[in-house]
């Protein structure tokens, strides 16, 4: 019995919303609406009331349209630049000096001694023919005590051959200090030329390289210039040496601060090598960089112009260069972000000798914004690649991201380590002795196109890329009339001696300073926000009908109410089914919808209302009440539609 | 009964779609109406305000609030076609751009010896003349032929001339005869004669052939610059004959030029470099042209991954008057650009390696509305001579051939043909020389249009250079460097190599960062209609439903009224005349219109809320109904003081 009568309750609850059918639903909401259009439907004549039907559902879909339109180009998450330029206190960039050369050659010959040798025998043999014609001179004929005296073992591991191309189709594989020719079994790397018809070089100088699986199992990796091949082969070979050597011994050959510094001043303060970290690179031997900012705060520069910048002396001591290894001489520099390591093949710079280098730098910078605008990283730490180069407690860079792939998978395939890159855990350095295919698996891995783009793919980009612009200009340092005295005095000062130790070839004078305006800075900002959408939204809606979110809750609430008036026919329309079984067919036909309407409104029924007034014996209030939903509907005093029915 | 068929169509016409105007009968009336239902704000504050300042503030607020909504809707508008540039980073494998190299010296001086002797002669004559430098004491080579000094036709014709006392009288490098001289004078160092400095001046004199009192007279304050220019005059005219084929082979070829060549980490020989003749240049090489294969690129920056040549400077062999500088040109440039190498090169050195490390942004502008820019040039009405895609200065150079062509009627040998023309040579265009000088000198003065014609190009790719220089070979390797090297030249060439006769180039990624630089709208449709929105929901809550209100209450609706309100008078005017005349009835149909057009009658079948519901009209009812709620809310009601004040908000619904 309760629960019935709560759900008569429910039910006459119900009845109180704004209207018993659809259309009077629909004509309260179209007059009370804040939305423009839907007013004057009902306000209008019948044909303007069609106009304005038609234009009312043309508004809406366009305000759908582009509200669609404007959802779509939040989530595209464009974003804006905006573009700084200017002078203003900056930290001064860490400057990365090295010498092109790693290491002394006095301090490395007892090392590279039987390399050299061989390699001077092999340049003698390879140039010989020229002057005596197309015939090679086979090897040992009467040379024994040259070739005795060379350890053959070491050029057998990779040596390096000559190709005879006389016979186009048939080229012959010479090897320099052995009697056997042989036809060429294997493809060589590189594409031979085939079709030429000028007169040309009838040798060409080649690296052979095998796997050490077999014999069988080799590579020519031929090249057009034997410069090129003597310095590959060269380098392949001391990698291999030198990569046996500890690190301390490496830096101990390779230059000295107080060797290699001679002179250095910031802004008006001296410095001197001690303000220099030490780094061991692979490719340069020592290097020392200033201003690093790793144990101490980074040194400010507040001024521009050469005055108030990083003034260096160098020496580099070019008459220890190993002569077979680096022929480019001079210093190599690099300016970088404090705490990232300085990748000089990539972006370092060369100064060159008895020249004064002035570097204007510009700090171009690139400030992005992370996901999901753009596709960088911040850290690192969500790239896969396990950064090698944190070692050095330097922060993440797409260098140290694809040298730390290329070593990995060096390591995986390999099996060892590259000289040039630090080591990954639990790896050694590959040499000749321990891996003897390495120099092959190298040269394939290296020039594998599908390892690069792995690695392309897997690196990410940092969000703040900052480089450092340079603007360069040489001249000549010192002049020749005081070359004496600073040559003079350099030299007392590194190792108090009157011997002059220093000249031309071999100083290097820099200035690194800040050009007048000394940055430029890009930075991003999101082209759409919540806000920009929210206010985009309010537009367009208020643009084509001048409506709110207000608006929005109205037709929902619309939308709700229909919902119960479909509740309550279809309770009705079961209750009528239920009864009209009951009962015998009704006479009358049921009452449409106008004649409900009209039954409603009529306006005999409004006494009810005005009359109650009176008996609550208040004054008239003056005005409407608050529109409610019961503001247009006349409640009806006798039996509802349901009585009606029944 | 009986009607015209006509009649009795328009009649049902009538019946069935009723034309009614609008239902206020005056203006004052309409825009009461209008105010109270508009939806817009303020209208309404108007009308239902009592008392005249305060109508007047609210006037004036929604005057002024109109104002607002125009003049921010017009800056919306001006500000439709701006451009909002944004910057993307994108880390990829990069496609490496073509290189082109050059030597700095065009041809082999040994092989040009048959064509250019007469005019060395007379250079080194006009040295031993004017300065007083013989051969003897020089480095010159005296491979040049020693001819029988006859001296061309062309030689004597534009002489280098000596000024003195202030470009009056000249010295005749010919004849040695001093001789006053007229005409206008143009300086290329204009500075130098109002200095009043009595230095003696070198020139040269150029006459129109067929006029020879219209000359000019071309000075320089050096006596380097003149010859220089002296000889580069003679020098294209001597070169305006050779054809082409011949000039390729008088310069370089491409085993003479590339030593060596490597390319990310693989050797590379000349098939990768395609040929390029230069005019000024001789054969310069293209690496990675992009012509007979896919364009190269590079997926590892650094100097390693890149191109390493070592060129061959043959320094012996050197023009000594045309070039007097040592060493090779590249352009770093797209496949598709031309390489203007004479204008944007950058010089490499000799006993050096000389290494570029690059850095690439794309740009990208908004054409037509946005910026004055060409996408292809298709627009702009110069025709493209070089065969690749549009730049400025391509439309610059075709420009200034093409009007060259048209006035001197020969083309410049600098630049390339045009269809069915010819270089200038002194024999077939003795005018030419005159007739450039003075198209040049309009041409930098902007006075040939070339300038305005030509437009920006909307997306140019840019190669930022850092140029850093090292020893090379260094002291220790130069030894068994340049023995290999020269090994590697071949067995043809027998002398040692010198390391001044060779140059080390390096040119790399220093990163695989790929900038681009692009602007995009900063407005679309979207924003701007959502912008107006705003403006109009921020001072008058107003919408385009309002602004369709306004045009059908102020235009049509207004508009109507004024027009019945005429004819109605005029009817009355005519009907009184026409009773004066003779009383003759009006028409039936006339008054059927009449009635239709009658407010009172128009009034039966409003169109309001209640004839929508088919409701029958409220009788007089003492109380009234409770009125459409959103308006009238704050309407007072129940006072019946109240009631007889504001009649019209009232009435305005009903009726």
């Amino acid at each position: 019995m309760n629960v019935k009568k709560y759900f008569v309750r429910a039910l006459h609850r119900l009845q109180k919303g704004p209207g018993y059918t659809y259309k009077e639903l629909l004509v309260w909401y179209c007059d009370n609406t804040n939305t423009h259009g839907p007013k004057r439907i009902i306000k209008e004549g019948p044909k303007k009331k069609f106009v304005w039907f038609f234009l009312t559902l043309l508004f809406a879909s366009l305000v759908f349209w582009q509200w669609g339109i404007l959802i779509n180009t939040y989530l595209s998450y464009n974003v804006t630049s905006s573009l700084s330029i200017g002078f203003k206190t900056m930290k001064f960039p860490a400057v990365t000096v090295c010498n092109a050369n790693p290491f002394k050659y006095s301090e490395v010959k007892p090392l590279l001694k039987e390399l050299d040798r061989l390699i001077e025998a092999a340049l003698e043999r390879i140039l010989q023919p020229s002057q005596g014609g197309s015939v090679l001179p086979l090897p040992l004929n009467g040379s024994d005590n040259l070739s005795q005296a060379l350890d053959l073992s070491l050029w057998n591991q990779l040596p390096l051959v000559l190709i005879d191309e006389h016979d186009k189709d048939h080229p012959v594989i010479v090897d320099i200090f052995e009697t056997n020719q042989t036809g060429l079994g294997n493809q060589t790397a590189a594409p031979d030329a085939s079709n030429t018809t000028s007169e040309e070089k009838k040798y060409k100088l080649a690296v052979k390289l095998c796997s050490h699986e077999g014999p069988g199992n080799c590579i020519y990796r031929n090249f057009t210039s034997a410069a090129q091949a003597v310095t590959e082969w060269y380098i392949l070979q001391s990698t291999s040496i030198l990569s046996k050597v500890p690190l301390q011994e490496r830096i101990r050959m390779g230059y000295q601060a107080e060797d290699m510094i001679l002179a250095c001043l910031y802004g008006a303060e001296p410095c001197n090598y001690k303000n220099f970290t030490q780094i061991y690179h692979p490719d340069h031997g020592n290097c020392y960089i200033f201003n690093w900012g790793m144990d101490e705060e980074a040194l400010n520069s507040s001024n521009p112009g050469a005055e108030f910048g990083l003034k260096l002396i160098l020496d580099i001591s070019q008459q220890d260069y190993i002569p077979y290894l680096s022929s480019a001489a001079g210093a190599r520099l690099m300016l970088h972000q404090q705490r990232s390591f300085p990748f000089l093949k990539d972006q370092g710079i060369y100064a060159m000798a008895g020249t004064e280098t002035s570097i204007g730098v510009l700090v171009d910078e690139l400030e992005r914004m992370g996901y999901p605008y753009s596709d960088c990283t911040m850290n690192g730490s969500d790239v896969p690649v396990k950064n090698l180069y944190s070692e050095y407690n330097t922060s993440y860079s797409i260098q140290a991201c694809l040298r730390s792939c290329f070593q990995n998978r060096m390591a995986e395939i390999c099996g060892c380590g590259h000289y040039m890159f630090p080591l990954p855990e639990g790896v050694n350095y590959c040499n000749n002795e321990d891996n003897p295919g390495w120099a092959y698996c190298y040269s394939s891995l290296r020039s594998s196109v599908g390892h690069r783009q792995f690695c392309i793919d897997s690196c990410k980009e940092t969000c703040n890329d900052t480089q450092y612009k340079m603007t360069i200009s040489m001249a000549d340092w010192p002049s020749e009339a005081s070359e004496d005295w600073i040559f003079h005095i350099l030299s007392y000062e590194r190792d108090m001696s009157t011997n002059v130790t220093l000249d031309r070839n071999g100083i290097i004078k820099l200035n690194i300073y800040f050009q007048e305006y000394n940055y430029r800075t890009i930075s991003e900002s999101a082209a759409t926000t919540i806000v920009w959408l929210l206010s985009s939204l309010g537009g367009q809606f208020g643009f084509w009908m001048g409506g709110s979110v207000l608006c929005l809750i109205e037709f929902g609430e619309i939308i709700i109410d229909s919902l119960w008036i479909t509740v309550i026919n279809a309770i009705s329309w079961g209750k009528g089914l239920k009864q009209r079984r009951a009962r015998a067919r009704y006479p009358d036909a049921p009452p449409t919808v106008s004649e409900l309407a009209e039954a409603h409104a009529n306006p005999g029924f409004q006494h009810e209302d005005s009359g109650a007034q009176p008996a609550a014996a208040l004054p008239p209030e003056p005005g409407t009440p608050p529109p409610n939903y019961d503001s247009l509907r006349v409640r009806p005093a006798a039996p509802g539609p349901d009585g009606d029915e029944s | 009964a009986a009607m015209a068929p006509g009649r009795k169509i328009t009649a049902k016409i009538k019946k069935t779609l009723p034309v009614t105007g609008p239902q206020a009968p005056t203006l004052s009336e309409l825009m009461r109406w209008y105010c109270l239902n508009t939806n817009t704000h303020g209208c309404r504050r108007i009308v239902v305000s009592r008392g005249r300042l305060r109508r007047f503030i609210w006037i004036l607020l929604t005057l002024s609030a109109v104002g607002l909504i125009l003049w921010q809707c017009a800056e919306l508008l001006l500000n439709y076609y701006s451009a909002s540039v944004s910057v993307t980073v994108q880390f990829q494998k990069l496609s490496f751009p073509a290189v082109t190299i050059c030597n700095i010296n065009p041809y082999k001086y040994s092989a040009m010896k048959d064509y250019l002797s007469e005019l060395d002669r007379e250079t080194k004559n006009a040295l031993e003349t004017f300065y007083g430098f013989s051969e003897g004491k020089s480095k010159v080579r005296r491979s040049v032929g020693d001819g029988n000094g006859t001296g061309s036709e062309l030689f004597q014709h534009i002489p280098l001339l000596k000024f003195e006392d202030f470009s009056r009288t000249v010295t005749d490098l010919h004849s040695g005869q001093k001789r006053k001289i007229e005409g206008k004078v143009f300086h290329k160092d204009s500075s130098i004669v109002n200095s009043g400095d009595s230095n003696d001046i070198i020139g040269f004199q150029l006459c129109d052939a067929n006029n020879s009192s219209e000359c000019a007279l071309y000075t320089f304050s050096s006596g380097v610059n003149a010859i220089q220019e002296w000889y580069k005059l003679h020098y294209m005219n001597i070169m305006a004959q050779i054809p082409l084929e011949t000039k390729e082979k008088l310069s370089y070829s491409a085993d003479d030029l590339i030593l060596t060549c490597f390319f990310d980490g693989l050797s590379c020989d000349k098939r990768h470099f395609t040929r390029f003749h230069h005019p000024l240049h001789g054969n310069c090489y293209t690496f990675n042209s992009g012509d007979n294969e896919s364009v190269l690129s590079t997926s590892t920056g650094g100097s390693e991954y890149g191109l390493h040549v070592v060129l061959y400077i043959d320094e012996a062999d050197y023009n000594p008057f045309l070039v007097t500088s040592t060493g090779a040109k590249i352009i770093v440039h797209d496949q598709n650009e031309y390489p203007f190498i004479e204008d944007i090169g950058t010089e490499i050195e000799t006993a050096a390696a000389t290494s570029i490390g690059m850095h690439f942004t794309r740009s990208r502008k908004l054409s037509k509305p946005y910026s004055d820019c060409t996408e292809t040039g298709a627009d702009i009405p110069v025709e493209n001579l070089y065969n690749k895609s549009y730049s400025l200065q391509i439309c610059l150079h075709s420009c200034f051939q093409k009007a060259m062509v048209e006035s001197c009627g020969c083309a410049q040998y600098a630049q390339p043909l045009p269809a069915g023309a010819e270089y200038c040579n002194y024999k077939k265009n003795p005018n030419w020389m005159y007739c450039y000088y003075r198209l040049h000198e309009r041409f930098v003065k902007e006075q040939l249009g070339c300038q305005q014609i030509c437009k920006d190009a909307c997306s140019f790719k840019e190669w930022a250079l850092t140029t850093s220089i090292a020893q090379w070979p260094s002291a220790v390797s130069e030894d068994w460097m340049l023995r290999v090297l020269s090994w590697d030249k071949g067995q043809k060439l027998n002398k040692k190599l010198n390391k001044t006769d060779l140059a080390n180039l390096m040119v790399f990624y220093k990163d695989l960062n790929e900038r681009f630089i692009s602007e995009n709208p900063a407005n679309t449709l979207v924003i701007l209609l959502s912008n107006f929105g705003g403006q109009l929901g921020l001072w008058m809550s107003c919408s385009v439903v309002c602004v369709i209100e306004i045009v059908e209450v102020f235009f049509i609706d207004s508009l109507s009224i004024v027009l019945r309100r005429r004819w109605q008078k005029a009817k009355k005017w005519w009907n009184g005349r026409k009773s004066k005349q003779g009383g003759k009835p009006c028409p039936e149909g006339e008054l059927e219109r009449q009635g239709h057009e009658n407010p009172a009658c128009v009034d039966e079948d409003l169109p309001t809320f209640n004839t929508a519901l088919r409701l029958p009209l409220p009788h007089e009812s003492p109380l009234p109904r409770t009125p459409p709620p959103n308006y009238s809310t704050l309407r007072l009601e129940g006072s019946a003081a109240f009631t007889e004040q504001l009649p019209d908000t009232l009435d305005a619904g009903p009726r």
